[in-house]
């Protein structure tokens, strides 16, 4: 692996002249605007958390009230930052690993404005109520359309450069990218379209097969086509292994898809589909500990390179929380451990590890690696980068382990029915305080994050010569 | 197989997908065909086969409470499902009688279903004639009127408006329904 880092390297801002320069013009358009929806987004979440406390906070105005601003929270950090900044650091990998120019800037600038379409459209729907009533896909038909379309065009240039790659050989980045590009085509249009002819529980069966898989086949395999980049690089090591890359890639393809059903444990579905479902959720070790063995082998005698480098930090607190949250996945789905956890506060938890305290990690770290050398600036600053870290990293802790503790709290409550239901809502009441808390504290970390970044990318500073 | 993948796209491409279709179409397409329940409307006219009852379609004042019901998010803090747990039979039952268990065929004409994920809130599968319209009236207008300590929000714009308050009551009053549950039919209007 070695040779195809090195590969990776030549890619760089730091390139010698007369070689190949990246334009990167899709990549900042996609990373800018995906940095301001994640503060803009910010500002939302602590909205609403702010509401399990303080329940009559601006509560007589109908678009902001909770039902309207929580599908805004998750649409508004799933696809309008997490996803765009995905995109983004996806467009900024793939020429570098292929050695070759972007297939189509001017498609690529396209894509990014036609995604803030989408962006600004879903926030005037989703604050009006034009909700579908299905989650991860609250947007009206003609932004899944427009959806689409963006997607074709993404995948078109992703696909079309990495047809014409000077490199043979693919690294595993370019095929988790080309996986993502693929599920996610076939599981958004389960999520979107093929539930408009179907109703009820077949209906639901489809709808948590693409929410389930808007995570595991959406996200992880983009997010750790990224892990996969910028470990390596930001500590200037190779991987560890090809053969476990390809154990975990190949394993993950074949057994995400088969575990939507395990979102209805003990629901009105069919008991074999939930056995089904709990069968596969526990093969998504085999997947999971591939992967992160390979990249904590990879830090092998690197370790020490956590001290200074902030990138570093955020990629292997990802892959910490990539391990946590996919054991928590698998043991959620066990029939006993349900009727514990299901429908409480303990789920938002563990969504927010995976998609806070992993995949938004793994964003995070890429975008303070690529950013400047896109710009060819220095990084406006280094402590203030370590501090939105460790802002994140307390806040994110204080978020997920309160509402773990707290919904399992509440889980052992609903299944002593002698407890009235309200008791257990104000038992969760100091629950909520702390994760307000807590939140804002992450919300202090985005502002930090999207402030360098816009210092950064505003500023003078030029490029130390490394 | 998969070393080839390694140097061609077109093989990655199509292992990727071929792999990823298997479980798909096994898990999305299937379990409907193999168990029909899901499709079939709930009809039981026999006591001795348990649960009496039969499931209407919704009329069109349910359909537009529904709707109400849809926009403004009450699905993100309730579910509509009475699991296979004794807790949950218990706990959504009425006067000491158990709330039958939701199986698929009472939701054959929810669109978009409405099972829910989280419970900020109690389930409200069974909620159909628990409460009568004035209760639902106080309570929209403002929770904690009714409930101490409870966390919903208010919805003055909906009992403000009588259509709308009305469309949305009728449709929450025959939420569970189908299953005609409770002796001597003891529901509010």
């Amino acid at each position: 692996m070695q040779e195809q880092i090195s590969r990776a390297e030549a890619g760089g801002a730091a390139a010698p002249a007369g070689s190949l320069v990246h334009e990167d013009l899709t990549a900042r358009w996609f990373i800018v605007s995906s940095v301001a929806y994640f503060f803009i987004v910010g500002i939302i979440a602590i909205l609403i958390a702010a509401k399990f406390v303080w329940p009559d906070l601006m509560g007589t105005v109908s678009w902001l009230s909770y039902g309207r601003l929580r599908p805004l929270h998750v649409n508004g950090m799933l696809f309008g930052w997490l996803l765009a900044a995905d995109m983004g650091l996806t467009f900024y990998v793939i020429p570098r690993l292929c050695g070759v120019k972007l297939w189509s800037e001017k498609l690529g600038v396209a894509t990014a404005m036609l995604w803030n379409v989408i962006i600004l459209g879903a926030v005037v729907c989703l604050l009006a109520g034009w909700n579908q009533g299905w989650e991860y896909a609250e947007l009206p038909m003609f932004l899944d359309v427009l959806v689409v379309v963006a997607w074709i065009m993404f995948g078109l240039n992703i696909f079309m450069t990495v047809a014409q790659r000077k490199y043979t050989a693919m690294y595993v980045t370019i095929w988790y990218t080309m996986g993502c590009i693929l599920w996610t085509a076939f599981v958004y249009l389960t999520g979107n379209f093929a539930t408009l002819f179907a109703t009820g529980t077949n209906q639901a069966n489809l709808n948590w097969m693409y929410v389930h898989n808007a995570v595991g086949l959406i996200f992880t395999p983009v997010g750790l086509a990224l892990a996969y980049y910028f470990i390596p690089r930001a500590s200037n090591t190779p991987l560890h292994s090809h053969k476990l890359s390809m154990v975990g890639f190949w394993s993950l393809a074949f057994v995400y898809v088969w575990t939507g059903a395990h979102h209805m444990i003990h629901g009105p579905i069919s008991q074999w589909l939930q056995t089904i479902a709990i069968a596969f959720s526990l093969m998504l070790l085999i997947p999971v500990w591939a992967v992160v063995y390979n990249l904590f082998a990879t830090m092998k005698g690197q370790w020490h390179q956590l001290r200074e480098n902030v990138p570093l930090k955020f990629l292997m607190t990802g892959v910490v929380f990539y391990l946590l949250t996919c054991f928590q996945g698998p043991m959620h789905s066990l029939r006993t451990v349900s009727a514990i956890v299901s429908k409480t506060d303990w789920i938002p938890g563990h969504a927010h590890m995976a998609v806070l305290g992993c995949f938004s990690f793994f964003a995070i770290a890429g975008t303070y690696f690529a950013v400047p050398k896109m710009w060819g600036k220095a990084l406006h600053s280094q402590a203030l980068a370590n501090w939105s870290y460790w802002m994140m990293l307390i806040g994110g802790l204080g978020f997920f382990v309160t509402l773990w503790l707290g919904g399992f709290w509440q889980g052992w409550q609903w299944n002593n029915w002698s407890i009235p239901f309200i008791d257990t809502v104000v038992a969760l009441k100091p629950i909520w305080l702390v994760r307000f808390f807590s939140g804002a504290l992450i919300f202090v970390g985005i502002v930090m994050f999207a402030y360098n970044v816009l210092a950064t990318v505003m500023g003078t500073t030029e490029e130390a010569a490394s | 197989m998969f070393k080839k993948a390694d140097t061609s796209a077109i093989w990655a491409v199509a292992i990727s997908l071929l792999l990823f279709f298997i479980g798909g179409i096994l898990t999305t397409v299937v379990p409907p065909l193999i168990d029909t329940s899901w499709a079939k409307p709930f009809d039981n006219q026999d006591p001795a086969k348990g649960v009496t009852g039969k499931l209407m379609p919704l009329t069109d004042l349910q359909k537009k409470g529904r709707a109400i019901y849809v926009r403004e998010g009450c699905w993100y803090c309730h579910t509509q499902q009475v699991r296979t747990l004794l807790a949950d039979t218990k706990r959504y039952g009425w006067r000491g009688v158990d709330a039958p268990i939701s199986t698929p065929d009472e939701f054959v004409y929810d669109d978009p279903h409405m099972f829910g994920t989280k419970r900020t809130g109690p389930d409200l599968a069974r909620v159909g004639g628990k409460y009568d319209e004035q209760w639902h009236r106080t309570h929209f207008r403002n929770p904690r009127d009714l409930v101490k300590g409870s966390v919903m929000p208010t919805y003055p714009w909906i009992v403000k408006d009588p259509e709308e308050f009305k469309a949305l009551v009728a449709y929450m009053q025959n939420l569970g329904r189908a299953k005609d549950w409770r002796p001597a039919k003891d529901y509010e209007k």
